[in-house]
């Protein structure tokens, strides 16, 4: 009269395996942290390019700038000289008034040389001994004073606060400071667009000082030397934020032939005390 | 990088533990239910008419926790919604064995019928942050025993 039926398995509960759902939802979760960290990225960067110079400035000044503080007398030259080659230079790109270039020379062996907030240009000893006329140190400056004409610094600082927020929300991790600790002292990463238009605007000034562009290219085969000397080998042109070296010298030459810029002409060689810590080592 | 890998080991052995233990509960409930199907469970409140029976309140009390896998499941289903079936098998698990407990404190009592069977279902973990999800499902019903003259 009364009874239970038994009842088959699996009406109240979904046969389908859990790993299947939860790969779908994983990868569906990840696809939309990248889309969301991109997105606010890419409105950080731009937004973060309105921000006016003074604000930028103020910004900058919440970090020491990287100096030698125990300066000798050549270096003391040395940094006059760049110091009145970048303000030459930024002349000649037309920054505006308020954009001062600060040029900073440090004492590393480390081949490189970085443009960071509030136009400050941070030059290593290493990467400057390895060039050998001043149309190659040009070609540096004017590329990293390119890179504050175009805001880039901030630009890059707006993308990387923007994607930090976004995942310091998803993960919900509370520690991360929004500026970073060394906003300043590290190097900041522009995007390959970023790079490729400072080189532009650098081999257009180089060829306003100089009436040819010849030496401009020696920068870039310096840092293929190096790369084939540490036989690390490039990575690939994706993950690299500078386009690979090769890459670099290729445009340049596109470049050259694009515009009929002048690729020979005389070098103009550095001045002698820039030598000299050369020969102390 | 360390919480990433701390979280990747949770949910795996929280995926090979979970799912263990659930096959097994599931084997142990089903064996269970077919001996049990000797005495009828029903929702009615009503009981037969023309006998007279001894009523005893009986009652099954159950408490499970989630597995960490299927938590984490869960929380990725939060983003897109849609039906979240790695709850499903905790409350179905949860269900049948408070009915069983229920059903043998019944047959411990020599019952022929239980009556007006009622589900309440509370979540332990309710509104903690951090916490794995605990449910607790209580089934109650009248026992009835057959007076015989």
């Amino acid at each position: 009269m009364y009874s239970n039926p038994k009842l088959p398995e699996g009406i109240n509960t979904s046969k389908e395996h859990p790993l299947k759902e939860f790969s779908i939802l994983l990868i569906g979760a990840l696809a939309l942290i990248v889309i969301v960290t991109f997105a606010l990225g890419f409105f950080g960067s731009y937004l973060a390019g309105k921000i006016p110079y003074s604000a930028e400035l103020k910004i900058a000044s919440l970090y020491d700038p990287p100096d030698n503080n125990d300066s000798s007398k050549s270096e003391q030259a040395l940094h006059a000289y760049l110091q009145q080659l970048a303000d030459k230079i930024a002349r000649a790109e037309h920054l505006p008034e308020a954009m001062k270039i600060t040029v900073h020379y440090l004492d590393g062996d480390t081949v490189n040389a970085f443009a960071t907030l509030g136009g400050n240009i941070i030059l290593y000893r290493g990467l400057l001994e390895k060039l050998s006329t001043e149309n190659a140190l040009s070609m540096l400056l004017a590329h990293e004073i390119a890179h504050v004409k175009y805001r880039h610094p901030i630009k890059s600082l707006g993308r990387g606060v923007a994607a930090g927020i976004a995942i310091a929300a998803i993960t919900g991790s509370t520690h991360s400071n929004a500026l970073g600790e060394t906003g300043l002292l590290t190097t900041l990463h522009y995007s390959r667009k970023m790079e490729q238009q400072s080189d532009e605007e650098a081999m257009r000034v180089l060829y306003k000082l100089y009436g040819h562009i010849n030496g401009g290219a020696q920068l870039f085969k310096e840092f293929q030397k190096m790369r084939e000397q540490q036989d690390l080998g490039e990575s690939p042109a994706l993950f690299s934020s500078h386009p690979l070296d090769q890459q670099r010298i290729d445009n340049f030459k596109r470049m050259a032939t694009l515009n009929q810029w002048k690729t020979t002409g005389e070098l103009t060689p550095l001045p002698d005390f820039f030598s000299i810590k050369k020969t102390e080592e | 990088m360390d919480q990433i890998i701390i979280t990747l080991v949770l949910i795996s052995l929280g995926y090979f533990f979970g799912r263990h233990a659930e096959k097994k509960h599931y084997r142990h409930i089903i064996e269970r239910e077919e001996l049990m199907n000797a005495l009828p469970a029903m929702a009615s409140r009503f009981p037969p008419v023309g006998e007279k029976f001894e009523q005893t309140l009986v009652s099954g009390n159950v408490v499970i926790a989630n597995d960490y896998f299927k938590t984490f499941a869960a929380g990725l289903r939060n983003l897109f919604g849609g039906k979240v079936s790695s709850y499903e098998t905790l409350l179905d698990r949860a269900r049948r064995e408070a009915v069983l407990r229920m059903k043998e404190e019944a047959q411990a009592l020599q019952a022929d019928y239980v009556f007006n069977v009622k589900y309440e279902t509370t979540s332990i973990s309710k509104g903690k942050n951090n916490r794995l999800p605990m449910i607790e499902v209580f089934a109650y019903g009248t026992a009835l025993k057959k007076i015989t003259p």
